[in-house]
């Protein structure tokens, strides 16, 4: 099994570099990027072959890609793997607008190649546990979900310089293109029902710096056809000296009580020597890997991913309405037509 | 000094008894129609009981209004109409339209009317209050805020749960972290909010959310319920700014924890804070209320303030209710 990566314009190419070469049987090919700096940067860092342009690296076959590029540029190479026949893992969101998401879907399934959306989330071991728990009926009715995915600002946790994060056009948005969707997932997939309305307030009142032109700040209110109804936190509130890029937390409560997560908890707290501030090491299992684990084990068997590209969609779909809803000011009825 | 008489022998009326008693105001007495809290009252702290408001009204300067909050109007008007300086616990009263008339009552009176919002007054809010104001965290940008517990279970007289006297969840409990919100983020623009029991009137308890846009563009989040197993209670504080952030998640600075193998717990009636503090937040805020009628110190809370903040709480119902963002 051959498998390659489009793009190292989303730093987490840089986590399924290594994933992908983790697993026994796949043949970690190399990647294309159509930046040469950045092309030749990775290649050297992470010795290994880089494709200058995609064209070259689809004519190599693979069997699956991982697409890393800036959100909105995810479309085009979709397409074009999928017309090789090629099975595609998209970063998260999917895409930047709907139109472009529902292209990708049907390219894929014209093509009979599976698309998967990258949300890691969904293989965390507490993630899961939760996951459990719900399907077990113990909180029984659903009232409602307070979840949080606050970060930094994205460019201060990529040490080669990223600042597509923040542009508007390339990223879809500012905190919210960035830090609904991961949450969004997980509420479709814990509830097994789809999101009804979306109403969303944004700011940008955290890092007002010079070409930061999108959203820093934002609250999301989501209701759902089972009638909970959720909040996300999408903010980039975590200033810069934070000990820890930032997190996700939910807690869930029903008419059977609480149940709170926080994923990302399984750190240990480190004062180095040389470190200006504490800094907590995660030391608990690497979602990351589960999710390239289960892209390459749906490849292999020729089946559907746990996770698809209609859950990107409809991620994408939420997005969409939130920043309608923050433009109207009104809540937003979902699905968007 | 000044004569001082509570109306109200429940949790909070006991609470302020406590306070008054640590401070030089002498406390006359208590008017309640339950005669057994009363006595409790009068042993511990003194004073003695009055039969009718009228009567006690008569024998003090200063009333303490600590009665379910639907009584707190005609109350605090029957007050003012006496000339008695007015301390009311929060909500103000139980609508809008009451407080205004309460306000104006006590404006024409020439009466103090303090609301005892008495979140301000714990040592962690107050401190993350200060820090905000000296500036440590820059211009707030998200303030996210939690208070959820169990149903309240009054073994008599439930009036909690009776909307017509309580106000409901969103009233009662809400109503102190939209005042926190907006003593730290200023005057909100909007609310929209979602809560169980105005899409499930039948549920038990009560579970919501709330998202506030302030004026000067921070956004509160405000989480409220009463919906945890008993005796679970937790509140939680976090406010962001351009420059740093505060954080004080549910449950992460517990000073002291015992577990006996015989513990007595989990029949609590309602849900107090536990905060091992030298002085009970509820004493320092008595205090407090002393100084600003003894000495005319300005207060913490103002009779405004508990107008403004009963306006956010009636827009969060109004919002669960009809599902559209209403502006104040």
């Amino acid at each position: 099994m051959r498998f390659a990566i489009m793009s190292f314009a989303h730093l987490h190419a840089e986590a399924y570099i290594n994933n992908l070469r983790a697993i026994p049987g796949v043949e970690m090919i190399g990647f294309a990027d159509d930046d040469p700096a950045r092309g030749q940067h990775f290649a050297a860092l992470y010795n290994t072959r880089w494709f200058p342009t995609y064209e070259a690296l689809i004519a190599e076959k693979p069997d699956g890609v991982i697409i890393c590029t800036e959100n909105a540029r995810h479309r085009p190479l979709a397409e074009m793997a999928a017309a090789a026949g090629i099975a595609v893992l998209s970063e998260k969101p999917l895409a930047t607008t709907l139109a472009d998401a529902q292209a990708m879907v049907e390219a894929c399934q014209r093509a009979g190649v599976p698309l998967m959306t990258a949300f890691p989330m969904r293989f965390s071991a507490p993630v899961i546990e939760v996951k459990k728990v719900l399907d077990s009926g113990a909180l029984g009715t659903i009232y409602g979900c307070n979840a949080t995915n606050q970060g930094q600002l994205p460019r201060l946790h990529t040490a080669y310089p990223r600042d597509w994060f923040v542009d508007k056009e390339l990223a879809g948005g500012g905190a919210a293109a960035d830090h609904t969707v991961h949450v969004a997932d997980l509420l479709r997939w814990y509830f097994g029902s789809e999101v009804t309305e979306v109403y969303a307030e944004l700011n940008h009142i955290f890092y007002q710096e010079p070409g930061i032109e999108v959203e820093t700040g934002g609250l999301i209110m989501l209701s759902f056809a089972n009638g909970a109804f959720a909040t996300i936190d999408c903010s980039w509130s975590k200033p810069p000296h934070y000990p820890t890029w930032g997190g996700l937390t939910m807690e869930l409560v029903g008419e059977g009580g609480l149940i709170t997560l926080d994923p990302f908890r399984q750190v240990m707290t480190v004062y180095g020597k040389d470190a200006p501030r504490p800094r907590w090491a995660y030391w608990g299992s690497d979602p990351n890997q589960a999710m390239i684990n289960e892209f390459v084990a749906a490849v292999k068997e020729k089946r559907a991913p746990a996770i698809t590209g209609y859950d990107g969609y409809k991620a994408v779909e939420i997005v969409e309405a939130v920043y309608r809803s923050a433009l109207s000011r009104q809540p937003v009825a979902l699905p968007l037509s | 000094m000044f004569r001082v008489g509570i109306v109200g022998s429940g949790f909070m009326g006991s609470f302020h008894a406590a306070g008054w008693s640590q401070t030089p105001a002498e406390l006359v007495g208590y008017h309640s129609l339950d005669q057994a809290q009363v006595n409790k009252l009068i042993e511990r702290y003194g004073g003695r009981s009055f039969p009718t408001l009228d009567a006690l009204l008569d024998a003090v300067d200063v009333v303490d209004i600590c009665t379910p909050t639907h009584l707190h109007h005609p109350m605090i008007l029957q007050a003012a109409a006496k000339g008695k300086h007015i301390v009311c616990e929060k909500p103000l009263t139980r609508t809008v339209a009451q407080a205004e008339e309460a306000l104006s009552a006590c404006r024409s009176a020439g009466v103090k009317l303090l609301v005892a919002h008495v979140v301000r007054f714990f040592p962690e809010y107050a401190q993350a209050k200060a820090i905000v104001d000296r500036g440590e965290i820059g211009r707030v940008g998200v303030v996210r805020l939690k208070r959820v517990s169990f149903q309240p279970r009054l073994a008599a007289d439930n009036w909690f749960l009776d909307t017509e006297k309580s106000g409901g969840m969103i009233l009662d409990l809400m109503i102190h972290d939209f005042d926190y919100a907006r003593w730290v983020a200023g005057e909100v623009e909007s609310v929209f909010a979602k809560s169980v029991r105005s899409a499930r009137p039948d549920a038990a308890g009560d579970y919501a959310l709330a998202i506030l846009r302030h004026t000067n563009g921070a956004l509160s989040h405000i989480e409220g319920g009463w919906a945890y197993p008993p005796p679970m209670f937790r509140t939680s504080l976090e406010i962001a700014g351009d420059g740093g952030l505060i954080e004080h998640p549910a449950g992460s600075s517990v000073p002291l924890s015992i577990h006996l193998k015989e513990s007595g717990q989990g029949d609590a009636e309602i849900a107090v804070p536990a905060s091992p503090l030298l002085e009970d937040p509820y004493v320092t805020e008595i205090k407090h209320f002393y100084d600003v009628l003894a000495h005319d110190a300005p207060p913490r809370v103002t009779a405004e303030d508990g107008l403004a903040v009963l306006k956010i709480a009636f827009a969060a119902v109004e919002s669960a209710r009809t599902g559209q963002r209403v502006t104040l």
